[in-house]
């Protein structure tokens, strides 16, 4: 396995570099110059050449790309050109509020979605299953916005159930999050439970679970302990590889709930062309997502014997 | 994992029931913090950084300049602030002698090895040193332009730096001379007469060698000034909190206002101690929802409408508030903004540039009352020139003759261009910005201009492209805004004085020579009679001419709690968070029914 993993990393190097170009291309072709705005509405051309100079942005796009690279070897990415804070600060402070929003939420609705999913499964046809699936159509029907609008609304300034929106640091904190939870999870479910619902739908089709039942296992053992151990694979798939982007928060769910999370931080940097920020973001998180895809094929090996890592 | 999921399950389940949520962080607290909303955050705490409106605001409340803006008196006016005066002027008007208040201190920091971290006094030294930093190339500060060509030696000061591989502070500026530690004598290069004004800006506050030098590039998330409140919590995004600076030195409370700040209770404070609250708490939120509701439920003291709230809160046919709204005890404060909005016609352009008929007919051709409706919820009043209400040199009895809708006559004029139905003529192209009410802005001006025979295109920039744009003249039509940096007609007649075209803020690159042989009297004028006169002179000229599109200039409403003390809004100054206070009884007995 150990040979597998360095592999693996070596084969993540080229990846990197290919996202670090892409990315690097991306700015320089539809960025903008950022530099106008930094120095204001009296700006004179020879004030924005020279804060072009301070900044990289008049030498040769090589030496820009290497020193980039650079960057990106020794996860120092500078100051912000836009807030002239520097980016590990801001980074570091925006990971805490968008983990907490993401994380919880996220196995929240993975447990909730799995649960739901068997009980379809067990209940195969039934109305149960007919209305759950009925509900998650249209659960994806409605956008995450009037989610949040009418949570906002309805629960938290009608009925005083939650805070309208705001963020503490610590534990007395959390109570800002439970709205944006519950959104979350509601409108993650629908594509969840009927993703998970088909693949142990699947399952339950395999010879062994005909067998099984046919040695007299229960249903709930069946599905408990057969069915649910091999659908593991996609189920595992589909949460490892959704990780990586839990790490830049939710642009809406942060905006609307005043969460001082990444995905605002990000949006504000596209939005700034301040390039140090994107880069950042845009790095780690491909960083994330090859080391992501590394621990998917690791847990495969895992949760199923049959899968062998050479 | 088995605890970790339970765990979560019990916060889910908790947050289902909502227990320790309802709402009420603040409900019960029988405090007297003021709460404010903003909807973006500040980039830091360094005054030659601030130069958005977010960021001024923060950082006016922990530095200080020599002036300030008297915070009730309209039009607007400058006080002194850290001088205990205003400046003696030599006769020639260019040597400015400031004497500065005696035991100012900066606040408690630790970067003030030399006292043992205890806040050190201010000298006139903090001055010469902080407007020095502002003219550091190194800086790159948006607020150079305030002292730019402007101080005597200052300019050179600023070459030099940049040639040199560090700025050495030690280098004398002749304009700038501390005779002794309270006196300030400042030269300035030739007239100057908005110089007190640019003095008031968050730019020229002073700021402490030592702090900038031992937090160097992390200046700015350490603030030490000598204003009323220091900082004692930001969190990033999300929220900062001002305390009581206990070295802030004995001010008292503006005794003078304008009419009707008797009966507004403005007045009743006057004489007492600022800053009034111990605390301020200023709470970045980016959306108008969330800001609204917390503004109706008592969470903030004060607020803004949102347009898409609108209609929910004031009565179209009275323009008034709501009786729903006002049974809670909210009050309506309207003020005009010191802005115009303008869709100016680049005047290089071989076809727009030559052609005053086709640019009046144009002009005509466009609706600014249905925008102000549309777009503004009418709070806005149709542009007649470039000068907002508010400063001198305005005049509500002025009709521009081609700030009006009347598409017949404009087809006439179009005719008399030579272009009888737009016939002979390409199609324009309108740059503005990609978001949608942009976006609808520049279709209801295709639209308009179809009606008169006109081809119109958009092209949606985002801001960077937009503004490069405009620098490299290659806009043909488009809409810009402007904010008065303070309350000189200079500031707005300036946008279309021919020197300062692109890429300087005459993007219109109109050039009149009369206009500007006009402007540069106009500029070294003292308000009165002789002034108003070259101003309606350069005024009409633009009609004339037409270079603009005249837009409008916006109103603001904002709402306040009934407990909300001492708060009117100043469209300039920003540094008023001392003069707030609650009512801190009345709030908790207010919100409980809220």
């Amino acid at each position: 396995m150990f040979n597998y993993i360095v592999r693996r990393s070596l084969y993540a190097i080229p990846l990197v570099f290919g996202v670090a170009l892409i990315t690097f291309a991306l700015f320089n072709l539809v960025g903008g110059d950022p530099t106008p705005k930094m120095l204001g509405k009296f700006a004179t051309e020879e004030q924005i050449l020279d804060l072009r100079k301070d900044l990289g942005l008049e030498g040769s796009r090589l030496d820009q790309f290497i020193f980039f690279l650079k960057q990106c070897a020794t996860f120092d990415f500078g100051y912000s050109w836009a807030t002239k804070q520097k980016i590990s600060t801001m980074l570091l402070d925006g990971l805490v509020p968008s983990l907490t929003l993401t994380v919880p939420a996220f196995f929240m609705s993975i447990m909730i979605s799995v649960s739901i999913s068997l009980f379809c499964a067990y209940f195969r046809g039934s109305w149960f299953d007919r209305i759950t699936v009925l509900l998650c159509v249209l659960g994806m029907c409605i956008s995450m916005l009037a989610y949040i609008i009418a949570g906002q609304y309805y629960l938290a300034f009608k009925l005083d159930m939650f805070e309208i929106s705001g963020y503490e640091k610590g534990f007395a904190g959390l109570r800002y999050f439970f709205l944006p939870w519950l959104i979350y999870v509601t409108v993650s479910l629908g594509a969840e439970v009927r993703f998970y619902r088909t693949v142990i739908l699947d399952e339950t089709g395999q010879d062994y679970v005909r067998t099984a039942r046919a040695k007299g296992l229960s249903n709930p053992k069946v599905l408990f302990k057969h069915v649910l151990k091999n659908a593991m694979i996609p189920i595992l798939t589909n949460v490892i590889i959704t990780l990586p982007f839990l790490y830049t928060g939710s642009l809406l769910l942060e905006n609307f709930f005043g969460i001082p999370g990444l995905g605002y931080l990000s949006v504000k940097a596209i939005n700034e062309s301040d390039f140090p920020v994107i880069k950042a973001v845009v790095f780690i998180g491909s960083v994330l997502y090859i080391f992501a895809n590394l621990m998917t094929d690791i847990c495969y090996s895992l949760v199923d014997p049959r899968v062998e890592l050479s | 994992m088995r605890t970790v999921l339970t765990t979560l399950t019990v916060l889910m389940v908790l947050a289902i029931m909502g227990i320790g949520a309802p709402g009420s962080a603040y409900s019960e607290e029988p405090d007297t913090a003021v709460r404010l909303a903003v909807i973006a955050d500040v980039k830091g705490f360094d005054p030659v950084i601030s130069d958005d409106l977010y960021s001024n605001t923060a950082a006016s409340q922990v530095y200080e300049g020599l002036t300030q803006y008297s915070y009730l008196e309209r039009p607007f006016k400058v006080v002194p602030n850290l001088a205990e005066a205003l400046p003696e002027v030599s006769e020639d008007g260019l040597v400015l002698t400031f004497k500065l208040k005696k035991s100012v201190r900066f606040m408690d920091d630790p970067c003030f090895k030399a006292t043992g971290g205890k806040g050190r006094e201010l000298v006139a030294e903090d001055f010469i040193y902080s407007w020095k930093r502002l003219a550091d190339p190194r800086k790159h500060s948006s607020g150079w332009w305030i002292f730019e060509n402007r101080i005597q030696g200052l300019d050179d000061f600023r070459n030099t730096a940049q040639a040199a591989e560090k700025t050495d502070y030690s280098v004398a500026v002749s304009g700038l001379q501390a005779p002794d530690k309270h006196t300030l004598v400042v030269t300035l290069t030739g007239p100057y007469p908005q110089f007190l004004y640019v003095l008031s800006m968050t730019f020229a506050s002073a700021v402490p060698r030592e702090a900038v030098e031992t937090y160097d590039k992390e200046f700015l998330n350490h603030p030490v000034g000598t204003g009323p409140y220091l900082v004692k919590e930001w969190i990033r995004n999300s929220r900062i909190v001002f305390e009581r600076n206990p070295n802030f030195r004995k001010e008292v409370y503006p005794s003078v206002g304008e009419p009707g700040d008797k009966e507004a209770g403005l007045l009743d404070d006057a004489g007492k101690v600022v800053p009034l609250t111990d605390r301020v708490e200023m709470h970045i939120v980016v959306e108008d929802q969330p800001r609204w509701l917390k503004l109706l439920k008592g969470q903030f003291d004060v607020g803004g409408i949102p347009k898409d709230n609108y209609d929910a809160a004031i009565d179209k046919e009275t323009n008034t508030l709501k009786k729903r709204l006002a049974r809670k005890g909210l009050i309506l404060a309207k003020s005009v903004e010191p802005d115009a909005t303008y869709t100016a016609f680049n005047m290089e352009d071989p076809i727009l540039g030559k052609n005053a008929l086709l640019r009046r007919a144009i002009s005509l051709g466009y609706n600014t009352k249905r925008r102000i409706n549309l777009f503004y919820n009418g709070r806005a009043i149709p542009a007649q020139t470039p000068i907002p209400p508010g400063l001198f040199g305005y005049d509500k009895t002025r009709v521009n003759p081609w700030a009006r809708y009347d598409p017949e006559e404009a087809k006439k004029l179009l005719a008399e261009a030579g272009f009888p139905n737009g016939e002979g003529l390409p199609e324009f192209v309108y740059e503005n910005m990609a978001d949608s009410t942009s976006r609808q802005f520049g279709e209801m001006f295709t639209r308009e201009m179809s009606r008169i025979g006109i081809k119109m295109k958009i092209n949606a920039n985002t801001w960077p492209e937009f503004s490069q744009k405009l620098r490299t003249k290659r806009a043909q039509i488009f809409g810009v805004a402007w904010s008065a940096d303070y309350p000189d007609p200079e500031n707005f007649l300036q946008l279309l004085y021919g020197p300062n075209e692109s890429p300087s803020p005459n993007s219109a690159n109109y050039k009149n020579p009369e206009y500007d042989k006009l402007y540069e009297q106009m500029k070294n004028m003292p308000d009165g009679p002789e002034r108003l006169a070259v101003i309606d002179k350069m005024v009409k000229i633009l009609w004339d001419d037409c270079p603009w599109i005249m837009g409008v200039h916006r109103q603001r409403f904002a709402l306040q709690h009934s407990w909300m003390r001492n708060y009117k809004y100043h469209a300039i100054g920003k540094g008023f968070y001392k003069y707030y206070r609650v009512d801190a009884a009345l709030r908790a007995e207010k919100r409980k029914k809220l």
